[in-house]
């Protein structure tokens, strides 16, 4: 395969922006599109060229494969970068790019294959001898009760094509399964196009693991250690850290080779994850994330390896720019993801015009960022506007990091994470790493406290202060400021 | 100026003295449960962040980044992980002192709190209004406020219309109060 000279980013926003980076750091032309909406944004200003794509609806603009890589074709690219939602994992856009010449930065369509089928993912982790969590391949309705019955309740249905957390129903009782299996295949065919469910134990509390591999497709396989994202919300993550705190190192040697036979089963190649539940000292796969994924800068920070530059090397056709024993992690590192969500009404999301932005920095402080001032919090696309990542020899000093980067954070014009960030950090559970996938659910501000009651007192009214006695608006003829002021005057009295 | 702040069921009024970034802030009144300890005036500084709504507080020593958006009437102000929701609006000496004396056919001037544009202008001369009664609608900064009638009164004039770009302070509504019996 040749060198890649120009790579076409089929992605917005943050993830386009580091993958732009990544093409400066190796010498590669960075070509970006954009819907009308992104027409300002950072990633579109940083590349070297840029296409307008004809609409803000993913179908037309991000999701729209033919007509991405008939860009890269008409813009002598190379290579495409997918980063990650949209087409990343789409084992025919993957092979669309291929027939047209263009490689797709990722792993090959088979691969792709294997891990949007969950059911045949399982099978594959559980041929290599990984443990998987109890569970069906694809049920009839016929003998779903039986098959439950086998897999034992509480138990998850999920559907076989899914992702993102949808589709996801959890059972407690026999009584309850017909119902919510009609629902589960309701959503999976609406959302995914395919009907077809499995079943799987559900763990109460578990910890969310996962191990980082890198493959050259050719059956070199190395990982680059776990992280742990248990701070999640409706199967969302919200913050990931490396490494992942209280795990023994017995626990840890079985993650990683697990994750290494897995990607190794499936022909993996680029850079993957490998996703595990944790239960106490015994652990499950349960997917394969067959993409960059966003939390990829802990151990990036971790590491200090560069992944997205790995994987443009393994698509220009070189070996693994490392060896397993290179790879070596050092201190701590957590990542928050600053997303326009209301966490004070329900995550919702927040849509609006950002009017201003002031990114933290420092040291042991990374922001990947896609914000701007101007920038439109679009109802089209996923809410993540930045993430910061904090970095430091011990977890504690990551954590007091992380915490003063939030608060020097700030973003005006939509509601963001931030919130409850600060908040997740101050709690004990966060303190101390014991924290599992509930965490997230006790997200309560809870009461203000005095102090923080006199704060938004004072700044509620010096505030108003200010709006009063410098005039926001122009003010017509009829009322000049003299005239204002000596009524300002004459209500003192 | 004299600003009454409410949030939850707390409320104080304070009065607040200073020119663009700085203000002195006096808590009035000797209620322990309200928001700052009464008694002693406080220099504070708002300096702005970012946009509209970030800002820098500073006050007893420490700065603090805050974020105040006009939402629905009331400002919603983040402080760390909390946002409270606050209603802060101009205590206003009405009925004034000068009315006060003339007891029985004393005017009441309505006011407006803040410069801005008037939105709405509900009330036509001659209705009897009761205390409560929404007077005016000022829009700034993309924060509607209710001016409301102070007092029962009949309406004697009405001296701005929706559109109208008004000043602080500036006369929105002439009422004749009614005799209280």
């Amino acid at each position: 395969m040749p060198t890649l000279r120009r790579l076409l980013i089929a992605n917005r926003g943050e993830i386009a922006v580091r993958v732009v980076r990544a093409c400066r750091d190796m010498g590669v032309a960075p070509l970006a599109v954009f819907a009308p909406t992104d027409a300002g944004a950072p990633h579109v200003r940083m590349a070297d060229d840029a296409f307008p794509l004809p609409g803000d609806a993913p179908a037309e603009s991000y999701l729209n494969g033919p007509l991405l890589v008939e860009t890269a074709r008409r813009a002598g690219a190379d290579a495409i970068h997918p980063g990650y939602g949209f087409l990343a994992e789409n084992p025919s856009f993957a092979a669309a790019c291929e027939e047209a010449g263009v490689v797709f930065v990722g792993p090959p369509s088979s691969s792709l294959e294997i891990c949007g089928d969950k059911a045949a993912a399982r099978t594959a982790a559980a041929s290599v001898g990984v443990p998987v969590l109890e569970g069906s391949g694809p049920i009839e309705d016929g003998d779903a009760e039986a098959t439950a019955s086998k897999v034992g309740f509480p138990l998850l249905i999920k559907a076989v094509g899914g992702g993102g957390g949808k589709g996801i129903h959890l059972v407690r009782s026999p009584g309850d399964l017909a119902g919510a299996l009609r629902l589960a295949r309701g959503e999976a065919q609406a959302a995914f196009g395919d009907p077809r469910v499995y079943l799987e134990r559900w763990v109460e509390g578990p910890r969310h693991v996962e191990v980082q591999v890198l493959a050259d497709g050719s059956g070199e396989v190395i990982h680059l250690g776990e992280r742990d994202c248990s701070v999640q919300r409706r199967h969302q993550k919200l913050i990931e850290e490396a490494p992942a705190p209280g795990l023994s190192a017995a626990m840890r040697e079985g993650l990683t080779s697990a994750a290494v036979r897995v990607a190794r089963a499936i022909g993996y190649r680029s850079a993957g994850t490998i996703e595990f539940l944790v239960e106490g000292d015994r652990f499950y796969f349960i997917e394969v994330n067959a993409r960059l994924q966003v939390e990829h800068p802990v151990t990036e920070a971790v590491t200090g390896l560069d992944l997205v530059t790995a994987q443009l090397a393994i698509a220009a056709g070189d070996p693994l720019p490392f060896g397993q024993e290179e790879v070596a992690c050092r201190g701590h590192a957590i990542e928050c993801r600053v997303s326009a969500e209301d966490p004070h009404g329900g995550f919702f999301p927040s849509i609006g015009r950002i009017d201003g932005v002031r990114e933290p920095s420092g040291a042991g402080i990374r922001v990947d960022s896609g914000l701007y001032a101007g920038q439109a919090a679009s109802r089209y696309y996923d809410p993540l506007l930045a993430k910061v990542i904090s970095a430091a020899p011990t977890r504690d000093a990551a954590i007091a990091r992380m915490r003063r980067a939030l608060l020097e954070f700030a973003v005006s014009g939509v509601d963001t994470t931030i919130p409850f960030h600060l908040w997740a950090l101050d709690q004990p559970a966060f303190a101390d790493g014991s924290y599992d996938v509930r965490f997230a659910d006790g997200w309560d501000q809870g009461p203000a406290s005095p102090d923080c009651l006199r704060l938004a007192a004072l700044a509620a009214a010096a505030w108003y202060h200010r709006q009063v006695t410098s005039p926001a608006l122009p003010t017509s003829g009829t009322a000049p400021k003299w005239i204002a002021a000596a009524r300002d005057e004459g209500l003192r009295r | 100026m004299r600003i009454e702040i409410s949030i939850g069921g707390r409320r104080q009024v304070v009065a607040v003295e200073g020119a663009g970034a700085d203000a002195l802030i006096t808590p009035s009144g000797t209620d322990a449960e309200g928001l700052i300890t009464p008694g002693k005036a406080e220099g504070v500084r708002l300096e702005p962040l970012a946009g509209a709504e970030c800002w820098r507080l500073v006050a007893g020593g420490r700065a603090v980044p805050v974020r105040v958006r006009p939402h629905a009437g009331e400002l919603l102000v983040t402080v760390g992980s909390i946002r409270l929701p606050v209603r802060v609006r101009r205590a206003l000496p009405v009925p004034s002192r000068r009315g006060a004396d003339s007891n029985s056919t004393h005017r009441i001037e309505v006011r407006a709190p803040m410069p801005g544009l008037v939105s709405a202008a509900p009330l036509t001369v001659g209705r009897q209004v009761g205390a409560g009664c929404v007077a005016a609608v000022v829009e700034a900064m993309k924060m509607q406020m209710e001016v409301f009638v102070p007092a029962p009164g009949i309406v004697e004039e009405v001296r701005v219309r929706s559109g109208q770009e008004v000043a602080g302070g500036q006369v929105l509504v002439v009422l004749r109060a009614q005799e209280i019996s």
